[in-house]
């Protein structure tokens, strides 16, 4: 934040982002505001867990993304008997040059889109966490960078937990955001009835991005100005989580660094130089809600959703935004 | 949420947690003014400030109480109040009692709306009865305190059923043993913030703007309106405010003045209208005591029929005789608080009395005292004419009745002569006299300066005497020694030693001297002022001599002396004075206020306006005449270059203030309190609330987001932003407004 951003900078990187929102509105119908915070997430540098029942557009959502970028795009199916290696790469002795030649897993890309992560063992997921902090992955000592930039999109089924590992809260926490798709409505599901789309495949977009837009854009949003009376709101909401009686805990410094950067990157998104109360009030729950765990124990998965969106809610209501 | 929202309106539970607090408040500052009064319930006091605040502090409490303590609740306060008035057979403080009783117990239970109002009337007795009582400045703090958080209390319970409707058993329903839903998560320090956010400083600044009119209004209303006496009108005679240490009355023993000595508080306040003819020192006169019996003075029973008369006396004045008075309309007004004496204290010889109401007395013209049937229980006004102050005393009665006496009379007749103590104590007596006057007859004057330097050079002054010990009259005794001694020793050692020399005496208490108050320019006289002297009657003029034993004659002249001079010789301004002069204020202006003063105010506040008034037009109008006879003169270049140094001057000091009225909210600013964020704020606050969104709205929104969020660099110019926002908002409402 020690540079202010000009006034064409913001131009360019409202136009890239437009570009984008306008390509995945192709693939991606009546979910404006999903494609807008996938877009904040990807301008923030974040990774993203989305949580919703089988067949809503989730991985056609990454695909879109994927797709409006030139990047490389690499998609893993997690199962129980995925190894580490599976996603990370593995050291190969090759007889013609009488050495381990490092041979690189799906993770080297720049956007990876996790299936269904959940079902994965902890091991397995676990290796992602380097990958997802530092966008780098460690075999034989070894430190193989990925691409840049970099974006995790990461699934899971909230409702079937059958032979399924919870992630553990570190990894979630390692999420800047979790969103849910939701249905879609009847006029925007029949559009895509009419559509004679089949399988990935055939989700034919073409790149309107490149990766050094991307680049800028992320470089972007870290000299977005905020406020002082926003980051202090920012510390009210983040505090008052660790207060609240019906957290277990309250949300990391992480999680306020990460609603800060998101707060930046919606404005960014949204053609201004400086961050509003309202960017972070429209994404406290997505970048909150997954990083906290009610202190009662409830086996119901969406049932602890609500509760913790309604204590967030009850949290806004309560903590005054600056005017 | 938009960068417009407001804090979130105080919520139903919160509002019934500021209803509860207030009814605490109220509460406390009703039974606190008990201690005002003279009323045995320092217990039930201490205990409902207990358990009120524990009520109000922890609002869970109240569902502790077992559900058979709210059915008996009434009847046990019912039957302490009957057996209350049983056992004392006094009413008003039952009531009292029964007041406290029935605050405690509604502080102590969860409260529908008759009980809020109950709260209020409750407290609102125990006010005016103190305030009624004591009439002190006190009061009027009190009174406007009560009346605020009153109010606030009642808008309150308006919201609370405002918002609750009218559903009858709803949250707020008490029920027995169960935590109403605010209780349970009441956190006044969070309430206290969320009240300091939701209130608009602006409504807040009208609203005590508001109450502060309305009770100047009053105050003038007040002053305007005829006085009356409400514990006349009411039921309150009997009842006893809080009383002073006086140990004035009709009789004292040797020693118990010292406690009077270590009391500083006000016993009177004197105004008088003319200040050249106030001594600096004044002996204030109440009681002659006149028979001496084994150390105790008192006015005897025979003095108390021949002076004061047999018949008690009703009226508003009392008329002794008149006398020349000291210049054309001096008064002495007094200002005697509760708890002094039922006798009046005097500056000397008077003429009249008047009282603010009528009263019922006992006049001594001849001893120049006054005495009230009972002692005041509030504060005493009374005002006195024809003031004559002088160390003599004429008593033409007593010189007839001293003359035609023989001796044996002269001895044992009641002539203030008589030294009711045994042989020996009478035979040392008459030596000591003797030892004064050198065995020979001298004159009353002669021998008052050499029995009070005789007592002087035997004995010093101390609060704390010793007697002592042995057979015989204790006076004798001390007399006899060399101890100190306090007034009362030295007063009393002089009347008997004139009385042993053959002069008639009588011991005088009242008060000596006081202070002059430098603010409000009237005597301030204090318990610790309570004084002992001695009168001696000398044949020769027929009169009673006035004698300070305690102080050489010089002294006494010099105490003599009236004027300016003498008075700023006595002049108290230190704090305390300023303090003592708020109180003389309210009672001139409030307490003893009568319809001639009153008229006085009145008249000199119109006449101040009218003159102030005049003299404004006056001053506007030669203003006028000389700017219109400046412009109708001939012009020339250097008028020309006046006018435009005029007009660049007035410019010139429009921007200074402008620029530094800026640069002041820059200082007073702090960096988060930005005072461009601020009115950018405070904009964007009205185009949240613009009834038609125009287009012009949106643009300039853009650019007051920017002022109130972005980073100071990029700003546009904030006076041109803030100028298009009003616009803008004009033009919004012109567009609302029907065509």
């Amino acid at each position: 934040m020690s540079d202010f951003v000009q006034a064409g900078q913001i131009t360019e990187a409202k136009a890239a982002v437009e570009r984008l929102r306008a390509n995945m509105r192709l693939t991606i119908r009546g979910k404006d505001d999903i494609v807008e915070q996938v877009l904040v997430c990807l301008a923030a540098g974040g990774h993203l867990l989305i949580e919703d029942l089988p067949g809503v557009g989730k991985t056609t959502l990454a695909y879109s993304l994927a797709r409006s970028m030139d990047c490389a795009f690499s998609r893993i199916q997690f199962t129980s008997d995925l190894l580490p290696s599976d996603v990370t790469g593995v050291a190969i002795y090759d007889e013609t040059v009488k050495e381990f030649v490092f041979k690189k897993g799906p993770v080297i890309a720049n956007v990876v889109l996790a299936y269904e992560i959940n079902r994965a063992t902890p091991k397995t997921q676990s290796a992602l966490l380097e990958v997802m902090d530092r966008a780098r992955v460690t075999v034989d000592g070894e430190a193989h960078a990925v691409g840049s930039p970099f974006m995790v999109f990461a699934t899971q089924n909230p409702v079937d937990y059958e032979g399924t590992f919870p992630l553990p809260e570190s990894q979630m926490d390692r999420f800047l955001m979790r969103l849910q798709m939701g249905y879609p409505r009847a006029a925007d599901e029949l559009e895509i009835l009419r559509s004679q789309r089949g399988g990935y495949d055939a989700i034919a977009l073409n790149p309107v991005v490149t990766r050094g837009d991307v680049l800028k854009l992320q470089t972007l949003v870290h000299q977005v100005f905020v406020e002082e009376s926003v980051l202090e709101f920012i510390l009210k909401l983040v505090a008052a989580t660790r207060t609240e009686a019906e957290f277990r805990a309250g949300a990391s410094v992480r999680a306020g660094i990460a609603l800060r950067t998101a707060a930046q990157a919606r404005a960014l998104v949204l053609g201004r130089d400086f961050v509003l109360p309202e960017d972070v009030t429209e994404l406290t729950g997505a970048i909150l809600a997954h990083r906290l765990a009610l202190a009662r124990q409830t086996s119901d998965a969406l049932e602890v959703r609500r509760a913790v969106n309604a204590v967030l809610k009850r949290i806004l209501a309560a903590i005054p935004a600056p005017a | 949420m938009s960068t417009e929202t407001k804090p979130p309106p105080l919520s139903l539970d919160e509002l019934a947690q500021l209803k509860w607090l207030l009814g605490g408040v109220l509460t406390l500052l009703g039974v606190w003014t008990v201690s005002y009064m003279d009323v045995e319930a320092w217990e039930l006091v201490i205990l409902t400030t207990l358990v009120a605040g524990a009520c109000v502090w922890w609002p869970t409490l109240p569902a502790r109480v077992p559900a058979l303590m709210h059915t008996l609740a009434f009847p046990l306060i019912v039957a302490f109040f009957v057996g209350d008035l049983w056992l004392t057979g006094s009413i008003l403080p039952a009531m009292v009692r029964l007041d406290i009783l029935l605050l405690l117990y509604r502080t102590a239970s969860y409260r529908q709306r008759r009980d809020d109002l109950q709260i209020i009337v409750l407290g609102l007795f125990l006010i005016v009865v103190a305030g009624v009582l004591t009439v002190s400045l006190a009061f009027a703090a009190q009174i406007l305190v009560y009346t605020g958080c009153a109010l606030l209390f009642l808008l309150t319970i308006t919201l609370v059923d405002a918002a609750h409707g009218n559903v009858k058993a709803g949250i707020f329903a008490p029920v027995p043993r169960t935590v109403p839903g605010w209780a349970t998560h009441a956190d006044w320090p969070r309430l206290f913030r969320r009240l300091h956010d939701v209130a608009d400083a602006r409504v807040v600044v009208l609203a005590v703007a508001l109450f502060a009119g309305v009770v100047a209004i009053s105050a003038v209303l007040f002053m305007a309106i005829p006085r009356f006496q409400l514990e006349n009108s009411l039921f309150l005679e009997r009842f006893v405010t809080k009383k002073a240490k006086s140990g004035f009355n009709d009789s004292i023993r040797i020693g118990d003045v010292t406690e009077i000595q270590q009391d500083t508080g006000i016993a009177l306040s004197v105004d008088v209208s003319d200040r050249s003819q106030a001594p600096g020192a004044p002996y204030w006169r109440m009681l002659v005591l006149d028979d001496y019996t084994e150390g105790v003075f008192r006015l005897s029973p025979r003095l108390r029929m021949t002076a004061f008369g047999a018949r008690e006396r009703t009226g508003a004045s009392a008329l002794r005789e008149p006398m020349p008075k000291l210049g054309a309309g001096v008064v002495w007004t007094f200002f005697l608080e509760s708890g002094v004496s039922r006798y009046l204290p005097f500056p000397g010889r008077w003429e009249r009395v008047q009282f603010r109401e009528s009263q019922n007395f006992r006049l001594a013209p001849d001893l120049g005292l006054l005495a009230l049937r009972e002692e005041p229980v509030t504060m005493t006004a009374y005002r006195v004419e024809g003031v004559e102050i002088s160390p003599v005393i004429p008593d033409p009665s007593f010189a007839r009745r001293w003359k035609a006496a023989n001796d044996s009379d002269r001895r044992h007749g009641g002539l203030q002569s008589t030294l009711n103590v045994n042989v020996s104590d009478t035979e040392r007596l008459r030596a000591l006299a003797d030892e004064i006057t050198g065995g020979a007859a001298v004159a009353a004057g002669d021998f008052i300066e050499r029995a009070g330097a005789w007592l002087r050079e035997r004995h010093s002054y101390a609060l704390s005497p010793v007697i002592p010990r042995g057979t015989g009259d204790p006076l004798v005794r001390w007399m006899t020694s060399r101890e100190a001694g306090h007034c009362e020793l030295f007063a009393g050692s002089l009347v008997l030693l004139a009385r042993a020399a053959g002069f008639p005496a009588r011991v005088v208490t009242g008060f000596r001297g006081g202070t002059w108050n430098a603010y409000s320019n009237n005597f301030t006289v204090r318990h610790s002022d309570a004084h002992a002297w001695t009168e001696i009657f000398d044949p020769e003029i027929g009169a009673w001599r006035r004698t300070d034993a305690l102080a050489a004659p010089e002294v006494q002249r010099a105490a003599e002396q009236t004027g300016e001079a003498a008075l700023a010789r006595r002049a108290d301004s230190s704090w305390k004075a300023r303090l003592d002069s708020l109180r003389v204020f309210w009672y001139r202006r409030i307490v003893s206020f009568d319809q001639q003063s009153q008229t006085e105010t009145l008249r000199n506040l119109k006449a101040g306006a009218q003159r102030g008034g005049q003299q404004l037009r006056e001053a506007l109008a030669r203003a006028a005449a000389a700017v219109r006879a400046w412009f109708g003169g001939p012009w020339d270049a250097r008028r020309v270059a006046v006018v435009v140094g005029w007009i660049a001057l007035n410019a010139g000091v429009v921007w200074l203030v402008q620029r530094g009225r800026i640069r002041f909210r820059h200082w007073r600013s702090a960096k988060s309190d930005d005072p461009v964020r601020a009115d950018a704020s405070r904009w964007l606050r009205r185009l949240g609330e613009c009834p038609v969104p125009t287009a012009e709205c949106a643009a300039v929104r853009g650019e007051l987001q920017r002022l109130r969020f972005g980073a100071r660099v990029t700003w546009p110019e904030p006076e041109g932003v803030f100028r298009r926002a009003r616009r803008a908002l004009r033009e919004a409402r012109r567009e609302r407004r029907p065509a």
